[in-house]
C-alpha cells in the first residue's frame, strides 16, 4: 500500500502532464526517435538509412511539417550493440518523450528494444528482418517496414528449386547470430518445400579459406550453394574459392553478397557470376534499364545531397529509411494526432500504402507490412548505381 | 583432407610468426604484450592501405608495412612497457598493453572501417593455382625464414648473444654495462618490424582486417604455451599443431566449435607439460 | 565518533538511493542506476579477485552470459521460480567460475588473462552452437521478475538490495584477515605463502565466489534486458568490467563503486565519448596505469586526507601518566 501511493501519484502526474501536452500539442514537433547504428560493425546500412530518414525529415519540415508540426528527429548511435540500444530506447521513451521510434536497425538490437518500446507504448517502425521481431498481441505498435527473414529465403528457395530445377542444395551460413539463425530458417524452409538439403555447414566469418566446405559440398552432389551470411568477407571468399577451384555452380541467397563491397575483395571479376540474391522490384532495373518510377523520382531528388558520381551503396536503405519517415506522416495525418492508439488504429487499416521501397499493407493480426510480390531474385555483380538488374526467369 | 592440412598450415604458420614476435619482445623484457597480434593486424591494414590506395610498387610497401610494425613495436616499448617496467608492480604491463591494444584496434576500426578490405597479389600468380597458390605459402615461407633468422641473429651477432644475455638475467646484464634500455627498445623495434612483415605476407590470407588483433594475440599466445615460451622452434610447432587442429576440427565437427577446440589443445598441454612442448622454463620465485 | 559518522553517511547514501525512483524524475535514470547496480554485482565479486587477489580476469562476461542464459532457461522455458532461478544461475556460475578456476588459477598472469578471454569466447561459442536450449542467434526473451517486483520501481528495488548485499559480503571479505591475506598474494604470492596464506585455495575460495555474483548479475542483467542474444554479450562488456575496477582503484571497494558509476553514466550523458566506444576505456585505462596506478579512488583519498588530514593518530609511544598516576592512587586508597 505504501509503496502504491506514491506511484499512483506519479502516474498521476504524469496524466497531467501528458493532458497538458496535448493541449497545448498544436505546435509542438513531433519527435521522432531513431536508433542507428551509425559506427561499429554494422554500419553500412545504417548510415545509408540515415541519410533517407534526414532527407524525408527535411523534405517534409521544408514543406511546413506535418499539420503545421514540424519533425524532430533525435539521433542515438547504438553502435550496434544490444546492451546500448535498450538504454538509448529507454532514454527515447522516457526522457526524451517521442512520439515514434524508428529502428535500432540490426536484428540483434531489435529483439532487445522492441519489447521495451511496446511497454512504453510507443509506435515503433520496425526495420529488423528477423521474424520473431513483431506480433500484434504481444507488440501492438511494432509495425515492421521491411521485409523478413522469411521472405528473402522464400524468394531464393523458389528461383533456385523453380527457376533453376536444382534439388541437391548445400546451404551455407556463418556462425555469428545472424548466420546461424538465417541458415536455420532456410533449412526448414527447404525441408518444408520437399528438398532436403545435401550439405549444411557454419562457417566462422573470419575463415581464411573455404575449399574444403565447397569441396564436401560437391561431393555430396550440391547442384546450388545457398549462403546465409551478411559478412562480405566471407561471401567474397566463397566466390573466390568457387571461382579458383573452376566449379561453376550457381551461388543463390542472401543480398549481402551482391553488395558493393564484395567486388573489390574477389580475385577477378568473373567470379561475380552465376550468383542470384534476393532483391527487391523497388531498385530492379526492368527490362529497358528503368527505375520504377517512385524509386526514381526519390534518387533524383536525393542526389544532390549525396554528392556527385554514381551511388556505391544498396540505393534499398536510403529508400527504406526515407520511407519509414513517410509512413510518420502519413499516420499522422490520418490520425490527426500523434495519439498511440489512434495511430495504431490508422496503421493497423493501411492497404498499400505508397513508399519507395514498396508498397506498404497491414492488417489487424499482420504487421508484417513487406508484400511478398515486391520481392525478386537480382543478379549478383549487376550493381549499377544503387540498383540490380533481375535475375533471369 | 589435405586442403585443411595446408589451409592449417598457412594460419598456424600466421600464429607461428606471432609466436616469434611475443618471444622477442619477451626476451628483453620479460612482457608479453597483448599488441602482438596487432602489429600484425597494422602490416596488414597499412600494406592493403598502401598498394591500394597510395599506389606504391609492392617492394616499398612491404618496406612501408615494415617500418609501420617497427614503429608501433617502439611505441609499444615507449608508452606501455619502459614507464611500468619501472615500477614493482608484476602485471601492470599486462593492463597497459592491453589498453594501448585497445586503443589501436578501435582507431584501426575508426580509420580503416570495420569491413574487411582486400588485399592485393603479391606475386603474379594465376587464381586457378590451388593449393600452390600464395596464400598458402607465403606465410609459412615467412614464419620459418623468421625463425630461422632469430636462430642465427642469437647465435651469431653481437647484439644476439645481448639479446640472449638480457632474457637469461637482466640484472646481470646491467651489471656487465649491458645498455638494457636500448637493447629492450630494439627488441621492439625487431618485434614490430617481424610482425609487420608476418602481417603484410598473410595479408591475402586474412583480408585487411581491423579485428584480426584480438584473435591473432590469443591465438599466437596459445601456439607459443603449448610450444614453450622462450623456444623458437616450439613456436613454429605449436603454430602448426594449432593451426592444423583447428582446420581439421572445424573439417570434422564444423566451424561452431573451433575456439573450443583449440583452447582444449591449450589446457590439455599446460596441464600435462606446463612449460610447454619446447620450453625450458627454469622460473625463479624470488 | 567517526564509525558513526560513517554510519550516518552510510545510511543517508543508502536512503538517498532507496528514494531514487522519486527522485530521479524518469524511468530511463531508474534503468540505468538498476543497470549499474547489477554490473556491481558482478563488479563487486570480480573486484576480490582483481583488486584483493591480483588476478586479472578479462573474461568474466562469459560467466555473466552464463548467468543470464541459466536464469533465462530456467525461468523462461521451464518456469522455474524466478528467485529459485537467480540462485540457480549464481550457483551454475560459481561452479564453471571453480571449474576455470582449478586449471587457470595455477598459471602465471598473462596465462591466466588469456585463458579467462579464451572461456569468454567459448561461452559466446556454445551460445550460438547449442540453438535448442540458447535460441541461437535468435536468442531468447526474458521473463520478468514476479510481484512485487515486476515494475520498474520494483525491480531496481530487488536489484539495489542485492547490490548491497554483495557490497556488504565483499566489504567483511576484505576488512578481515581474508582480505588482507588476498593483498599479499596479490603483492608477493611467495611472501604470502611463507606467512601461511593458503595462496591457491584463498584465490580459488574468491574466483568461485566472484563467479557465484556474476552468475546472480547475469540474471538481473537479462531481466533489465528483457531479451538476450549472443551479441548482448560482447567480449567488450568483459573488458569494461575490468577497466571499471582498475581505474577505480584495486584493493578498495569504494573505487571500483564510482569508477562503475562514472563508466556507465558517462557515455550515456556524453554522446561523443559513445562513438569512440572503447578507445576512450583504452585511454583511460593507459592514463590510470601510467599516472596512478592506484586507481582514480586513490586520487580521491589523497585529495580528502589533505583537505582533512588525519589528527590525534600519533603513533608515538608513550605512557599515560595520569591514568598510571590514578591506578596507583587508587590501588593505594585501598585496603
Amino acid at each position: 500500500m505504501l509503496k502504491s501511493t506514491p506511484a499512483r501519484l506519479v502516474r498521476l502526474l504524469a496524466l497531467s502532464f501528458a493532458c497538458l501536452s496535448t493541449i497545448a500539442g498544436a505546435a509542438d514537433p513531433i519527435r521522432i526517435g531513431w536508433l542507428s547504428s551509425l559506427t561499429g560493425p554494422l554500419s553500412s546500412a545504417a548510415i545509408a538509412e540515415n541519410q533517407g530518414v534526414q532527407f524525408a525529415v527535411d523534405e517534409i519540415n521544408a514543406g511546413g511539417g506535418i499539420n503545421g508540426r514540424k519533425i524532430e528527429l533525435i539521433t542515438r548511435d547504438t553502435s550496434g550493440e544490444p546492451t546500448k540500444a535498450v538504454n538509448m530506447a529507454k532514454q527515447l521513451a522516457f526522457v526524451d518523450k517521442v512520439d515514434f521510434i524508428i529502428g535500432p536497425v540490426n536484428s540483434g538490437e531489435s529483439l532487445a528494444t522492441v519489447p521495451i518500446v511496446a511497454k512504453a507504448n510507443i509506435p515503433n517502425l520496425v526495420i529488423g528482418t528477423i521474424d520473431e521481431l513483431v506480433d500484434s498481441q504481444k507488440f501492438p505498435l511494432a509495425f515492421r517496414a521491411i521485409n523478413t527473414n522469411h521472405q528473402w529465403i522464400e524468394a531464393a528457395n523458389d528461383y533456385a528449386i523453380k527457376v533453376l530445377k536444382k534439388k541437391k542444395i548445400a546451404v551455407i551460413g556463418d556462425t555469428s547470430g545472424y548466420g546461424t539463425a538465417a541458415s536455420k530458417v532456410a533449412q526448414d524452409l527447404l525441408e518444408k518445400a520437399g528438398v532436403k538439403p545435401v550439405y549444411v555447414v557454419l562457417v566462422d566469418p573470419n575463415k581464411t579459406d573455404l575449399t574444403d566446405e565447397l569441396n564436401k559440398a560437391r561431393a555430396a552432389g550440391a547442384e546450388v550453394i545457398m549462403p546465409w551470411s551478411a559478412a562480405t568477407g566471407l561471401l567474397a571468399r566463397l566466390f573466390n574459392t568457387r571461382g579458383d577451384m573452376g566449379w561453376d555452380v550457381p551461388i543463390v541467397g542472401h543480398p549481402a553478397m551482391m553488395a558493393p563491397p564484395v567486388r573489390p575483395l574477389l580475385n577477378k571479376p568473373e567470379y561475380w557470376k552465376n550468383a542470384f540474391a534476393a532483391g527487391y522490384t523497388s531498385t530492379t532495373y526492368d527490362a529497358n534499364g528503368k527505375l520504377p518510377p517512385r524509386t526514381q523520382a526519390l534518387m533524383d531528388k536525393i542526389r544532390p545531397k549525396l554528392g556527385k558520381g554514381e551511388i556505391d551503396f544498396m540505393f534499398w536503405w536510403i529508400a527504406l529509411g526515407y520511407d519509414t519517415v513517410k509512413i510518420v506522416e502519413y499516420s499522422v495525418k490520418t490520425a490527426g494526432s500523434t495519439d498511440p492508439a489512434a495511430i495504431g488504429k490508422v496503421l493497423e487499416g493501411t492497404k498499400d500504402f505508397p513508399g519507395v521501397y514498396a508498397s506498404y499493407t497491414w492488417t489487424k493480426e499482420n504487421r508484417n507490412g513487406y508484400p511478398d510480390h515486391a520481392i525478386v531474385m537480382n543478379v549478383a555483380g549487376s550493381f549499377k548505381d544503387g540498383s540490380f538488374k533481375a535475375a533471369p526467369h | 583432407m589435405l586442403v585443411a592440412l595446408i589451409t592449417g598450415l598457412a594460419t598456424g604458420g600466421l600464429y607461428a610468426a606471432a609466436a616469434l614476435t611475443y618471444n622477442v619482445m619477451f626476451s628483453t623484457s620479460k612482457v608479453l604484450s597483448v599488441t602482438t597480434g596487432h602489429i600484425s593486424m597494422l602490416g596488414g591494414v597499412f600494406g592493403a592501405w598502401f598498394i591500394s590506395t597510395l599506389g606504391w610498387p609492392i617492394p616499398v610497401a612491404l618496406l612501408g608495412s615494415i617500418v609501420v610494425g617497427a614503429v608501433f613495436g617502439l611505441l609499444t616499448d615507449f608508452i606501455a612497457i619502459r614507464r611500468v617496467l619501472a615500477r614493482s608492480d608484476e602485471h601492470l604491463w599486462l593492463l597497459s598493453t592491453l589498453a594501448l591494444a585497445t586503443m589501436v584496434q578501435q582507431a584501426a576500426g575508426l580509420w580503416w572501417g570495420t569491413e574487411p578490405k582486400p588485399f592485393p597479389r603479391l606475386i603474379p600468380q594465376d587464381f586457378s593455382a590451388g593449393l600452390a597458390d600464395q596464400k598458402y605459402w607465403l606465410p609459412i615461407v615467412v614464419a620459418v625464414l623468421l625463425a630461422v633468422g632469430l636462430e642465427l641473429f642469437y647465435r651469431r651477432t653481437l647484439y644476439g648473444k645481448l639479446f640472449v644475455a638480457m632474457s637469461e638475467d637482466a640484472f646481470a646484464a646491467r651489471a656487465r654495462g649491458i645498455p638494457t634500455g636500448r637493447i629492450r627498445a630494439m627488441s621492439y623495434v625487431i618485434a614490430g618490424a617481424m610482425g609487420g612483415l608476418a602481417g603484410f605476407m598473410a595479408g591475402q590470407l586474412t583480408f585487411a582486417y581491423f579485428a584480426l588483433g584480438l584473435t591473432l594475440t590469443l591465438n599466437g599466445f596459445i601456439a607459443l604455451a603449448v610450444g614453450g615460451l622462450g623456444s623458437n622452434v616450439g613456436a613454429l610447432v605449436g603454430g602448426a599443431a594449432l593451426g592444423i587442429l583447428s582446420a581439421v576440427a572445424t573439417y570434422f565437427v564444423g566451424g561452431e566449435y573451433q575456439q573450443t577446440i583449440s583452447v582444449g589443445l591449450l589446457m590439455i598441454v599446460l596441464l600435462l607439460k606446463p612449460a610447454g612442448l619446447f620450453g625450458s622454463q627454469s622460473v625463479r620465485p624470488v | 565518533m567517526k564509525a558513526s559518522s560513517r554510519t550516518v553517511g552510510l545510511i543517508l547514501v543508502l536512503a538517498a538511493l532507496v528514494a531514487l525512483p522519486w527522485w530521479s524524475g524518469d524511468l530511463y535514470k531508474l534503468h540505468l542506476a538498476a543497470l549499474i547496480c547489477a554490473y556491481w554485482v558482478l563488479i563487486g565479486g570480480l573486484n576480490l579477485v582483481v583488486g584483493y587477489s591480483g588476478q586479472l580476469s578479462i573474461g568474466h562476461v562469459g560467466l555473466l552470459a552464463i548467468g543470464a542464459y541459466c536464469f533465462t532457461i530456467l525461468a523462461g522455458t521451464h518456469g522455474v521460480h524466478p528467485a529459485l532461478a537467480v540462485f540457480a544461475a549464481g550457483g551454475l556460475c560459481a561452479m564453471c567460475g571453480f571449474l576455470l578456476g582449478l586449471p587457470s588459477l595455477r598459471l602465471p598472469g598473462f596465462y591466466f588473462a588469456m585463458a579467462t578471454l579464451a572461456f569468454a569466447l567459448i561461452v559466446a561459442e556454445i551460445t550460438l552452437a547449442q540453438g535448442d536450449l540458447t535460441g541461437g542467434g535468435v536468442g531468447l526473451s526474458v521473463p520478468g521478475f514476479p510481484k512485487p517486483f515486476d515494475t520498474p520501481q520494483g525491480s531496481y528495488w530487488l536489484i539495489l538490495s542485492i547490490a548491497a548485499a554483495v557490497t556488504w559480503l565483499t566489504w567483511n571479505v576484505a576488512r578481515h584477515t581474508w582480505g588482507r591475506g588476498l593483498v599479499a598474494v596479490r603483492d608477493s604470492a611467495i611472501t604470502a605463502q611463507a606467512v601461511g596464506v593458503p595462496v591457491f585455495r584463498a584465490k580459488l575460495t574468491v574466483f568461485v565466489f566472484s563467479g557465484f555474483t556474476a552468475g546472480v548479475a547475469g540474471a538481473l542483467f537479462a531481466v533489465l534486458q528483457s531479451y538476450i542474444t549472443p551479441d548482448t554479450f560482447v567480449f567488450d562488456l568483459g573488458l569494461f568490467f575490468f577497466v571499471c575496477i582498475i581505474i577505480g582503484g584495486r584493493g578498495h571497494i569504494i573505487g571500483p563503486a564510482i569508477g562503475t558509476i562514472v563508466l556507465t553514466a558517462l557515455p550515456e550523458m556524453v554522446a561523443p565519448l559513445a562513438k569512440l566506444g572503447n578507445f576512450f576505456y583504452g585511454v583511460l585505462l593507459l592514463v590510470v596505469v601510467l599516472l596512478v596506478p592506484e586507481g582514480i579512488g586513490r586520487v580521491f583519498e589523497l585529495l580528502v586526507e589533505r583537505i582533512k588530514p588525519r589528527l590525534g593518530e600519533s603513533h608515538v609511544v608513550k605512557p599515560d601518566l595520569e591514568r598510571l598516576a590514578k591506578a596507583i592512587d587508587s590501588a593505594r586508597s585501598a585496603p
